[in-house]
């Protein structure tokens, strides 16, 4: 078979490509949760996987960064400790992932990978192979075109599938992604014509189905990065959020963890890093005392400061936000990414959903 | 398998009471290639493992020009500084690092040297002056203005003295409130400034300290005619992972413990958000 960026496999043949990719892998995936909700999670046999689904309101990006995650054991051995590491590094394939949470899975990669490399998250990005499922129309509160993180993907994933009814359409983004094509070589074949052109249309058509209901990144930029957001615009904020780290949690993008030690009566002990939020007002508190967030309003002004901020983005190279709707879904106030940049553009909040 | 956020054992070798409720530790790693290659700068700071109990960051209030290990000044004031208090020589605890910038000391030379501290903001400056002392004739005159709560909070009572006696340097220090026996000066460090000759254009002002009394010490210092580029302080913000990833102790987008925690005055005035 032919080298190619891009192949096809019949929707008939998928199942047992997956199955020989489960003989090799643990395989992640969306499926139906024990209470009916659509979560990432391993997956027994290829009919677990959905192929119509709402993405789950968890990111899966706790197999990327775990919510709690052993990293160090402390032993006593001898009257001395010894400093043991407790890091776990599965193989394991993200599946049917949305081209918003390859995108984050890119950004929190990046993120580790730059300045002090955390080569343990290196290590099991490097073992982590994503394969996403592109998206033909705008979910309902997504909002991907804005931070260049969907509907499909042109970087960020190891192959991207779409579904043209009896083929799926594969691209290949990567050499990991090839090998899981070259795990059953004989289901693919090139792309004809047709399926390419079918292919590029969905994508076009995905595309021009976001309507105005965007979030526009750029101008929020300009103007949180210019001071040009007076503070008493995240005073007006500050009563619609209740510091609950909903927004965090679910945000495919956010990083932030704290770390603790569990000890034993031993005196042996676990040390785990955890997700931590930076909405917490006891994010910032000192052992002393002073807090300097103390106040839920620079709390806020905080998360957007990261997420949006030029400084940020030279930095990254990306805006915080991939354009998911998760916090859409979750904030029980109305503090989510597009009210807030739409408040931010227009220097006015009033504290409703206000898309624009 | 390196992991930037596994501690490497050490071994407390001795500790000495400073103020009430402050104490310095002497550690030294336990793997003799880790002791002899860690190398650090003035500023720079260690995470300190409690085994158990956490982590937090200490500066270096050693310096690297002296033998003798690492030493750390610590206040106890939580749980990690409880459970650290409980240990003395012998027992072990865990260090990473050295983490974050330090001082420019190879930029000072030359100049001046002005340190301004407040109560336990002197560790991370002992270190920078006993990398002076140490190579005396690199730098211009040293001034030394420490201000504490009470004379009994001063840290480092001896090496005070010891400092006042060498060669070309001038120590002032002053306490908020006396106690019987005191008959130093009274007063907030800013007092001190009148007393001793600034040098303004010559000197570099460095400043640690609780929030409060740097930012009545760095106003005093502009208006003295200090330029922003030449007031450096080293800042404190809860920190965790001391390598630039938790996120605890980012100020606009420069983390204190990787772009800093050490900064021009200048710097600070860029960080916000």
């Amino acid at each position: 078979m032919v080298k190619s960026a891009a192949y096809v496999i019949n929707r008939t043949d998928v199942n047992a490509w997956l199955a020989h990719i489960l003989r090799e892998r643990e395989v992640i995936a969306p499926v139906r949760g024990a209470g009916g909700d659509t979560v990432f999670a391993p997956i027994a046999t290829p009919d677990d996987v959905l192929w119509e689904f709402e993405n789950p309101i968890g990111a899966p990006k706790q197999f990327l960064l775990p919510q709690t995650e052993p990293i160090a054991h402390f032993r006593r051995h001898e009257g001395h400790y010894v400093v043991a590491p407790a890091t776990a590094l599965p193989a394991r394939v993200l599946f049917n992932v949305r081209s918003c949470d390859a995108s984050g899975l890119a950004s929190l990669r990046e993120t580790y990978a730059s300045d002090l490399p955390d080569e343990v998250i290196e290590r099991r990005a490097d073992a982590l192979t994503i394969v996403t499922l592109a998206c033909g129309r705008p979910c309902e509160m997504g909002f991907c075109v804005c931070s260049d993180s969907g509907p499909f993907l042109h970087r960020d994933f190891d192959l991207q599938l779409a579904d043209l009814g009896e083929t799926l359409h594969v691209d290949v983004g990567s050499e990991k992604g090839r090998a899981l094509v070259d795990l059953a070589p004989a289901l693919f074949r090139a792309p004809g014509d047709d399926e390419t052109t079918r292919r590029d249309g969905m994508e076009r058509a995905a595309l021009g189905l976001f309507g105005d209901e965007t979030c526009h990144f750029g101008s929020a930029m300009r103007r949180l990065s210019t001071r040009r957001v007076a503070d008493a615009l995240w005073e007006e904020m500050s009563p619609w959020c209740v510091s609950c780290g909903g927004c965090t949690h679910v945000c495919p993008t956010c990083y932030c963890f704290s770390v603790a030690d569990d000890r034993a009566a031993d005196g042996s002990a676990t040390r785990s890093r955890l997700w931590d939020s930076c909405q917490y007002a006891e994010f910032t508190l000192e052992a002393s005392g002073h807090n300097p967030r103390a106040k839920r309003a620079e709390r806020i002004k905080r998360r957007f400061h990261h997420k949006v901020s030029a400084q940020y983005f030279r930095r990254d190279g990306r805006v915080g936000c991939v354009g998911c709707g998760r916090c859409v879904k979750v904030c029980m106030g109305a503090l989510d990414m597009p009210a807030v940049v739409a408040a931010i553009r227009h220097g006015a909040w009033d504290g409703v959903r206000a898309h624009d | 398998m390196t992991d930037l956020l596994l501690p490497s054992v050490a071994t407390i070798l001795a500790q000495h009471d400073e103020a009430p409720d402050v104490r310095t530790y002497a550690l030294r790693h336990c793997d003799p290639d880790e002791a002899s290659g860690f190398g650090y700068r003035p500023g720079q700071f260690v995470e300190l493992s409690v085994f158990g109990f956490g982590e937090a960051p200490f500066c270096l209030a050693s310096s690297p020009t002296r033998p003798g290990g690492i030493e750390v000044t610590v206040r106890r004031c939580g749980r990690l500084t409880d459970a650290l208090f409980a240990l003395g020589p012998g027992d072990e605890v865990g260090l990473r690092g050295p983490c974050g910038n330090g001082f420019d000391v190879e930029a000072a030379r030359g100049s001046d040297l002005v340190f301004v501290a407040g109560g336990i903001g002197l560790p991370p400056l002992r270190s920078l002056i006993w990398n002076a002392l140490d190579r005396r004739d690199e730098f211009g005159h040293i001034t030394i203005l420490y201000g504490a709560r009470t004379p009994s909070d001063l840290v480092y009572k001896d090496e005070l003295r010891a400092w006042e006696r060498a060669h070309d340097v001038t120590v002032r220090v002053t306490v908020d409130r006396a106690e019987p026996g005191w008959d130093g000066a009274v007063g907030m460090v800013p007092t001190l400034f009148d007393d001793v000759e600034l040098r303004t254009d010559t000197s570099l002002a460095y400043v640690c300290g609780p929030p409060i009394m740097i930012t009545f010490v760095v106003k005093d210092l502009l208006r003295r005619g200090f330029g922003a580029d030449r007031v450096i302080t080293t800042l404190e913000r809860m920190m965790q992972c001391g390598v630039g990833k938790c996120n605890h102790c980012c100020v606009g987008h420069r983390y204190l413990c990787r772009d800093g925690p050490v900064f021009t005055l200048r710097q600070v005035e860029e960080m916000w958000e």
